[in-house]
Formats: C-alpha cells, sequence, structure tokens
C-alpha cells in the first residue's frame, strides 16, 4: 500500500486506520494528536506513556486521536480570520486541527489536537513501518513541547525537527525518492548510487 | 573639536557627548535615552523637521545597543541642510527609549523595525510589534547573540 497517510494523534492516542479506498488518500497519511497544554483529555494515560518512554527510549509509543464521525469544517471562514495554526513545509505539515482523514473536513474548533500530513507529494517511498517512525518521532516532539505556547514558532520547531528527522531517514537509506513522484526534484540531496565496489573503481572501457 | 550643534547646546545647558564627526563630516552627538526626548523636542523646535532615517544596531557582543537618528533641517533656499546625527545608547538587559514617534511621525516604521529586530522597546510607540518577522517569532535576529532556530525551509527552500 502506498503511504500517503494523514496521521492524528493525541494526548491519549488512537491511531486511525489508513483508508484503502479513498483515492485521493491513497498516499496521504495524516497523523493527528492532541496538544497537551490546550486541554486537560485523558491524563492518566499520558502519564502512563511517559512512563513508557523512560522505559523505552528508542519509540515513543503512539497515541493516535479516536478517529470521529461526521466531522464537519468549522471556523475556516473569513469571519475566523480565514486562516490557520499550521508548519507547512514541503513533507511536513501541521496542523492545530481535527482533520478527518476520509473525508479531509477540516475541523479548527480542536485546537487541542495537532495533525501532521506526512509527505502530501508523495516524494517518498513510505511503508507504513517508516511512516510510523515519523508518527512515533513526532509523539515524542509533541510530549518534549508540552508547556510550551501553541504559537506557530513552536509548530515551525516540531516540523523542522521532523523534516530534518526525514532527511536523516533518508541518508541512512531508510526510505526512497518515490521515482513516480509527481515533482522529480530531490528537495533532499541528490540520489546516490549505490556501486558494488570491490575495492576498485571499474575501468571506464 | 565640538561642532555647532554640539556649541549651541551647550550654550543652553544641555547635557550630551559629542562623539566626532562621521565621514561626510556630519557631527554625531550621543545623549542619555532618559533626556532623549525632551531633547528630540528642542531639536525639532532648533528647525530639524526631518527625520532622514532611523536605524539601530549591536554595538558589540554583551554591550549595548543603540539607536542613530539622523535630522535634517529643511529650509527654502538652502542647497547644503544642516545635518546632525543622534545615537542613543541602551542597555542589552533593559533596553529602553523613548519614542520620537510624537516628533516626527515618520519614524514609525523605522523604530518598529528596529523593536522587531533588536528588541529596543521604544517608550510610548503607539503600535510597537513586530514588522518583519512573524508575531510569534521568538528572539531578537540582528543581535549578536542570537541563534538562528535550525527551521527546515530557511537552508532547504524547495
Amino acid at each position: 500500500m502506498a503511504a500517503t497517510s494523514i496521521n492524528m494523534a493525541s494526548t491519549g492516542f488512537s491511531k486511525l486506520g489508513w483508508s484503502n479506498g479513498q483515492k485521493h488518500l491513497k498516499k496521504r497519511s495524516l497523523f493527528s494528536i492532541s496538544a497537551q497544554q490546550v486541554e486537560v483529555q485523558e491524563e492518566p494515560r499520558e502519564v502512563d506513556s511517559m512512563n513508557q518512554k523512560q522505559q523505552a527510549e528508542a519509540t515513543t509509543p503512539l497515541r493516535p486521536v479516536e478517529p470521529q464521525l461526521n466531522v464537519k469544517s468549522k471556523n475556516m471562514g473569513r469571519e475566523y480570520g480565514g486562516q490557520w495554526l499550521s508548519s507547512t513545509t514541503r513533507h511536513v505539515r501541521i496542523y492545530a486541527a481535527y482533520i478527518d482523514p476520509e473525508t479531509c473536513e477540516f475541523d479548527q474548533t480542536q485546537m487541542d489536537k495537532l495533525t501532521l500530513i506526512l509527505d502530501p507529494t508523495d516524494e517518498f517511498v513510505w511503508t507504513d513501518e517508516t511512516c510510523n517512525k515519523v508518527y512515533s518521532y513526532f509523539q515524542e516532539l509533541v510530549d518534549h513541547y508540552e508547556g510550551a505556547p501553541l504559537t506557530e514558532y513552536t509548530l515551525r520547531l516540531i516540523g523542522s525537527d521532523i523534516e530534518h528527522y526525514i532527511r536523516n531517514m533518508l541518508y541512512k537509506g531508510v526510505i526512497q525518492y518515490n521515482m513516480d513522484a509527481k515533482v522529480l526534484n530531490f528537495s533532499m540531496g541528490k540520489p546516490r548510487v549505490g556501486f558494488n565496489y570491490d575495492g576498485q573503481l571499474q575501468d571506464v572501457q | 573639536m565640538q561642532g555647532r550643534l554640539s556649541v549651541w547646546l551647550v550654550k543652553y545647558g544641555i547635557i550630551h557627548r559629542s562623539l566626532g564627526f562621521d565621514y561626510q563630516g556630519i557631527e554625531t552627538l550621543q545623549i542619555k535615552p532618559e533626556d532623549w526626548h525632551s531633547i528630540a523636542v528642542i531639536l525639532y523646535v532648533y528647525g530639524y523637521n526631518y527625520l532622514r532615517s532611523q536605524c539601530a544596531y549591536d554595538v558589540a557582543p554583551g554591550g549595548l545597543l543603540a539607536s542613530v537618528y539622523h535630522l535634517t533641517r529643511i529650509e527654502y533656499g538652502v542647497d547644503q541642510p544642516e545635518e546632525v546625527c543622534i545615537k542613543v545608547f541602551a542597555s542589552r538587559r533593559n533596553p529602553k527609549i523613548p519614542s520620537v514617534f510624537w516628533v516626527w511621525k515618520s519614524v514609525d516604521f523605522q523604530e518598529r523595525e528596529s523593536y522587531d529586530m533588536l528588541g529596543i522597546s521604544y517608550h510610548n510607540h503607539p503600535r510597537l510589534k513586530r514588522i518583519l518577522m512573524p508575531e510569534s517569532w521568538i528572539g531578537w535576529p540582528l543581535r549578536k547573540d542570537y541563534i538562528a532556530p535550525n527551521f527546515y525551509e530557511i537552508q532547504d527552500a524547495h
């Protein structure tokens, strides 16, 4: 399955399933979590996860938001400023809102949640495993920035860290460029060709 | 070596310090932040009716912040107008300088930019807020001790 998915995480996370059927979502990951400072929601589970984090440093367990039914776009109008709190770079889009993974309804009243859209232009080949790595790093960052003001600056710090993480994954060979991407400009550096060097370069002839 | 304005200010017992002349021979004076507003009014009354530019800079690492004002006296029939450069220094910890917005209105955006870049807070400025950086930005980008955040798009814009 292609790896575009929309991810949401919350203080207590339950991961949203990817929607297989939807065409426009096939390659998108959407993951939303709730930003802890805004609402105290499911407090005890959060404490649990903190303990787990101390035990297992490697990956932060995901705590995705429960999928919601009948989400409607709210607070998107001009009377609310016509804009939203977000950090958008090419591979990472973070919104302080709940975005429905199926219908893409954008509920901006739920500012206690952060939604991550991973690689909407589909520049990399994603698998569930690599997606989850990014999501758990996202979760870890959100836990780290707990208590920070919910501003664009904080979201950009988180988003930039995730971008650096993705680039790190690319350099380590965990993810690859998607050669079928619409825009193939190798925005994180030219791909390296893996030769099998036997100590010697082959002669040109 | 004192300039004309310095001599005039001494005559009226106004506290200042002469910093010499710049490369164009324009007199440069240092004025204390607490005196600056009243001296600005005095200079306006003296005839400096045009604020040519206002800027600010960080003098040295860990040192003072400076706010610089270039004043010109515009009159009819003068081809070499009188000019003066005023420097006001403020401490890095608590940089407060009175705003001269109510004397020369053109200083409005310039002081906002100085506030945005160096964090000098201008007293009595009507709307002192960031002008170049986003309003949620943290830190003062042109200070010498500023560390730029490792934002992705700054170096890796696609």
